[in-house]
């Protein structure tokens, strides 16, 4: 026996077992508290309250089922989104989110446990995330073993990547979607493994739930029909294949379109056109070996030849006749321009404003993956090295989602898990292989001997039992013929290429002690230094609810800013139910939400039409944006500005956007270079353009800031460039709130004059008049009626 | 065959008894002079440019002569050309509604100075300030060059503003498809010889790695947001945290390389060395560069972000 420490051998195999079964238990559940757990910085630093823009109309959608139930939700017409055009909420919306919600209240109100729905909405993804690292330790077990399964639970678990939306409070889509990802292609590749008409089954009932809960299922709809159509390409071709491809796409497919969003979409869109073709192409294949089981080799060869081929051609031939007679819709926008990044930019301006939707810099992948991300690269390499059908899967999967995730900051969400189960599995392979206690001999030996007693170590060993691993660790510790070295690069190949038959295996294992230490130290210091970094990741950039904003006192404390919650209660306290509220699109759902008001567009941006018609309003002057605001029954006018306090995400910021969409329709009326200076540049200050300090947005950012700076010059702090001297005046709309930090501003529209004059001659009239009088400005009068 | 002998004709016409005419037919006279392109001056800026025009105008402001040097300028003028010369297809009689002309900096530098240009080249749009062609808003539109100098783009945009679409359409490019066939001929014959490199799984995994590498390192950024390959001044790192240059792809690609190549080297090679002694060399060497090249990584990312926290051994 020749071991570098010193290893128990009498432990009989059932105990290993069964405390190795126990460790994963408690190993799964430390790594559910912590996935968990690192999700709950945002309730403690600011409170338990949902974030940002879309998870405000998901929690409005989600009171509205647990109030009324879900008929109520189906049918729910929602009059005052899209004023006054409405929206059909249940035909137009993903509902799986809303009904796990749902299910979840019921089912705690029927143990008579009154739990408030918003706590629900607030942690369904800190909860789902656990269900992710279980999800992923099942998908990694099969690529490899389970110690490589915990590992990648626990990378999954606090990868900022995955995080970054999944915080308690972030209750969108995404929060309950990459589990039912990782969970789909976890039965998707059991179902291939064993040719299982259940988990084919299975993972096409979880496909539906992934349907029904988020656009991005498409990207299941791709991966595993590119995955068997690789399978087919390298003539892995088997019946299991087949039964685990037909037995999901038949029946996710046509579960898929009970989705009313959905509906035909899955028989006649591009995207979904791949899943049919390789559906297809299996028949096809699966008829072809029928035939060559049944008849000799040469009437196959010509049978081959001829129906083949016909089906083959006459397949390609009816898609693109489909296509071209509009049965078949070409790519929608959003996946287009996935491919073709120039398109959205030109095309679809609503598409690339969303910040979400940019290209990603490396900081970003390295933020959110840490070394993760160049162990995967070497995990890819160990799955090369295997090569059975399911490592293809990864392979595939890699390639597709670090491509998807450099064109959108967003997907870097779909590359997180392919992430944690590569690096997993390179990370694993490479502690299995130090902390492994077999001593090979230096000088060669007897093989036969060589071979039971590596046997025998491994089986008493090895941190995780395994059966399968095991006989594989034992053959492959093996004792042989030792090669020349030819230096670094030969041993690589070398080590990679199988060992040609005839030529005995040869001998594998650590010398020492000491070289165990310094690998295996260097990669634990490197996972805890991954702890810390995904703990300050997640308590510093990612907890942030964006609907508050903290700031730090002089002496470090925490001082929270509430401009936003506290614009939206003064809406609600302070205009009529039925006040039209026009904003930029962003915070449509946040309005509805909170303030509970009508508006024009939201994040839904299904409509760009009445999108433009808003951006057209800001960009234009008062004068013109009068007539569209009256017509559309606006009666506030929302605008972000932040401006005194430095908060970049405001709307002038966001200014170009609006002009860029309103110019895609009135490409006449507004261009987008008008807003520059003739130099070319973005300015709000004395040398910007005439149309840009005349139009709506910028008056209504700029009105009466100079006022702060006690009538000298104000400065603007996000754009550092001090404001003109002399700021707008408003005419046809009026001054009604301003929030504490002036991050929001709302105006009233005015109604029409009693007298028919238009706004800016009553104004001048009104204050000729009132110049005799001096004071009170007409705004204050305004405010008081 | 029969319009441009007309064509020549009405000019030669029109020359004769030039003065009697009238600024349009001024123009189209200048117009068919320059083939198509109205050679401007200060003057006859102002002619085309005048604000009881009844026709619309394509202008381009530019800089051609070598001493400028306006290297946009010379990228630029072929398209408007080729724009220009779709244009001159049209029948006459819509054609002279609307004109393509170029003013060069050195013709007319007051023009420049009375428009407060202080860059080249710049395409304005004049419409009709008068007549049935009436536009709503008479001052002129600016191209906007962000979809580069290519011609296809400008035609679709002034297409907007001439009283029909400009028939443009674009050459075919002869060299790509010659490129291409070969390419795919060559490929076919060799089809052979690069079989086994096909067929060989790790000239895939090369394949998939240097992609997955060349992708985490932001290199659709870089190709989407068309940032240079390096700074001014040598400076090859951008300072912030939503960017980077060409050339921290290669860098950073080039680190994950190295560092994952550690890696297998650590978990393929290195167990399979027989001597102890060699052996315990190459996994302190692996172990070693795992190290530093990682504190490099991270002093890179420390620049990149600078409220990281953390540091390694650098």
């Amino acid at each position: 026996m020749n071991t570098a420490y010193p290893v128990p051998i009498d432990v009989p195999k059932s105990t290993i077992r069964n405390t190795a079964s126990l460790l994963r238990i408690v190993a799964l559940s430390l790594i559910s508290g912590a996935a968990i757990a690192s999700r709950l910085f945002a309730v403690i630093n600011f409170e338990s309250i949902i974030h940002e823009f879309d998870p405000w109309f998901n929690y409005r959608a989600t009171r509205i089922l647990a109030a009324k139930g879900f008929y109520e939700f189906w049918n729910w017409f929602d009059p005052t989104a899209w004023y006054p055009l409405g929206r059909v909420v249940g035909g137009t919306v993903y509902p799986g989110l809303m009904a796990t919600s749902g299910v979840i209240y019921n089912v705690l109100h029927a143990l008579n446990m009154p739990v408030d729905i918003r706590n629900i909405c607030v942690l369904l993804a800190p909860g789902f995330s656990a269900f992710t690292a279980w999800a992923t330790y099942m998908f990694t077990k099969e690529m490899k073993d389970e110690s490589a399964g915990l590992l990648a639970a626990a990378l999954i678990g606090i990868a900022p990547g995955y995080i970054s939306r999944s915080v308690a409070g972030s209750y969108d889509n995404e929060a309950i979607a990459i589990f039912l990802l990782m969970f789909t292609f976890y039965c998707w590749i059991k179902a291939l493994k064993q040719g299982s008409a259940l988990f084919g089954t299975i993972a096409a009932v979880f496909y539906f739930y992934m349907v029904a809960a988020w656009g991005g299922y498409v990207f299941i709809t791709n991966m595993i029909p590119l995955h068997a159509l690789v399978l087919m390409l390298m003539n892995r071709f088997s019946n299991r294949l087949y039964v685990a491809y037909c037995s999901w796409y038949a029946i996710g497919t046509l579960a898929s379109m009970q989705v009313p969003f959905v509906g035909f979409q899955p028989v006649s869109t591009s995207e979904h056109m791949g899943a049919l073709g390789v559906f297809g192409l299996l028949q096809i294949i699966a008829f072809i070996r029928l035939v060559r089981s049944h008849v000799s080799a040469k009437q196959f060869d010509q049978l081959l030849s001829g129906v083949g081929v016909l089906i083959g051609i006459l397949g390609a031939l009816a898609f693109a006749f489909l296509t071209y007679k509009g049965k078949i819709a070409p790519w929608t926008g959003r996946f287009y321009s996935l491919w073709d990044t120039a398109y959205a930019k030109k095309h679809i301006p609503i598409i690339a404003s969303v910040s979400e939707h940019q290209p990603t810099a490396w900081p970003s992948f390295f933020m959110d993956l840490q070394f993760l991300i160049f162990a995967f690269p070497a995990g890819v390499i160990l799955c090369f090295k295997e090569l059975r059908d399911e490592h293809l899967f990864v392979i595939i999967y890699a390639i597709m989602a670090s491509y998807f995730a450099g064109v959108m900051v967003r997907l870097m969400l779909t590359l997180t898990p392919v992430v944690c189960v590569a690096s997993a599995v390179a990370l694993s392979s490479l502690l299995d292989t130090y902390i492994d206690p077999t001593e090979p001999r230096p000088e060669v030996e007897d093989r036969t001997d060589a071979v039971s007693e590596a046997g025998s170590v491994a089986t008493n060993g090895s941190s995780t039992p395994h059966p399968n691993g095991q006989s594989k660790k034992a053959k492959k510790a093996a004792a042989a013929a030792p090669q020349t070295p030819k230096g670094a690069l030969g041993d690589f190949i070398a080590a990679t290429t199988p060992t040609p038959k005839g030529t005995a295996p040869r001998q594998k294992g650590i010398f020492g002690i000491d070289a165990r230490l310094v690998v295996i130290i260097n990669v634990l210091s490197m996972l805890f230094f991954f702890v810390f970094h995904c703990t300050w990741v997640t308590s510093n950039a990612y907890s942030s609810p964006s609907v508050v904003l903290a700031s730090q006192n002089p002496d470090g404390s925490q001082h929270i800013i509430d401009d936003f919650r506290e614009a939206y209660y003064w809406l609600r306290m302070n205009t009529p139910k039925d006040a039209v509220v026009m904003s930029w699109w962003d915070y449509g759902y946040q309005i509805a939400g909170m303030a509970d008001r009508p508006t024009l567009v939201d994040n839904n941006t299904w409509n760009n039409t009445h999108i433009a018609t808003v951006g057209r309003a800001m960009a234009s002057s008062e004068e013109n944006a009068y007539p569209i605001l009256r017509k559309h029954d606006v009666d506030y006018v929302l605008v972000i500005f932040g401006g005194l306090i430095g908060y970049s995400g405001d709307d002038i910021n966001k200014f170009l956007w609006m002009v860029r969409i309103a110019q895609g329709v009135w490409p006449d009326e507004i261009q987008e270079s008008n807003y520059f200076t003739p130099q070319g540049e973005y300015r709000i200050d004395d040398r910007a353009s005439p149309i840009m300090k005349n139009s709506l947005m910028y008056k209504m950012s700029y009105y009466r800031f100079n006022e702060l700076f006690g009538g000298g010059q104000g400065q603007d702090r996000v754009r550092q460039q001090p404001v003109p001297k002399v700021g707008p005046t408003l005419d046809y709309i009026e001054e009604a709130f301003t929030s504490e930090n002036w991050i929001v501003r709302i105006f009233q529209v005015k109604k029409e004059d009693p007298l028919g004059r238009d706004h800016k001659s009553a104004n001048a009239f009104a204050q000729g008049k009132k110049r005799k009088h001096s004071k009170p400005a007409p705004r204050r009068r305004a405010l008081v009626a | 065959m029969k319009n441009p002998f007309i064509f020549i004709l009405s000019s030669l016409f029109i020359s004769t008894c030039a003065l009697a005419s009238t600024p349009q037919q001024q123009l189209t006279q200048l117009a068919a002079a320059g083939n198509g392109v109205i050679k401007l001056n200060a003057e006859t800026f102002d002619l085309l440019t005048s604000p009881k025009r009844t026709w619309s105008a394509s202008i381009q402001l530019t800089a051609l002569d070598p001493r400028r040097r306006c290297n946009p300028c010379k990228e630029f003028d072929p398209s408007f050309q080729a724009v220009a010369k779709a244009w001159s297809n049209v029948s006459p009689k819509t054609r002279d509604e609307h004109f393509f002309a170029t003013l060069d900096f050195d013709n007319g530098s007051s023009v420049f100075q009375k428009l407060g240009l202080a860059s080249a080249p710049i395409v304005y749009n004049y419409p009709a300030a008068d007549g049935p062609r009436k536009a709503s808003r008479t001052s002129p539109a600016k191209y906007d060059f962000s979809d580069g100098f290519d011609p296809a783009p400008l035609a679709e945009f002034l297409s907007n503003l001439t009283p029909v679409t400009i028939p443009y359409k674009a050459p075919i490019d002869f060299t790509r498809w010659i490129t291409f066939t070969v390419g795919a001929l060559g490929a076919a014959i060799f089809l052979r010889f690069l079989f086994p490199i096909v067929n060989n799984r790790w000239s895939w995994a090369a394949g998939v790695v240097l992609t997955s590498l060349v992708m985490t390192s932001g290199y659709m950024f870089t190709r989407i947001r068309n940032v240079p390959y390096t700074g001014p001044n040598g400076n090859w790192v951008a300072s912030g945290y939503q960017t980077q240059f060409g050339q921290e792809v290669q860098v950073v690609a080039f680190t994950y390389g190295l560092l994952a190549f550690s890696f297998l080297m650590l978990t393929l090679v290195v167990p399979y060395q027989s001597s102890p002694q060699r052996q315990r060399i190459q996994v302190y060497l692996w172990t070693g560069v795992i190290m530093i090249v990682y504190s490099v990584l991270v002093s890179l990312f420390r620049v990149k972000n600078r409220g990281y926290p953390f540091k390694l051994f650098l």
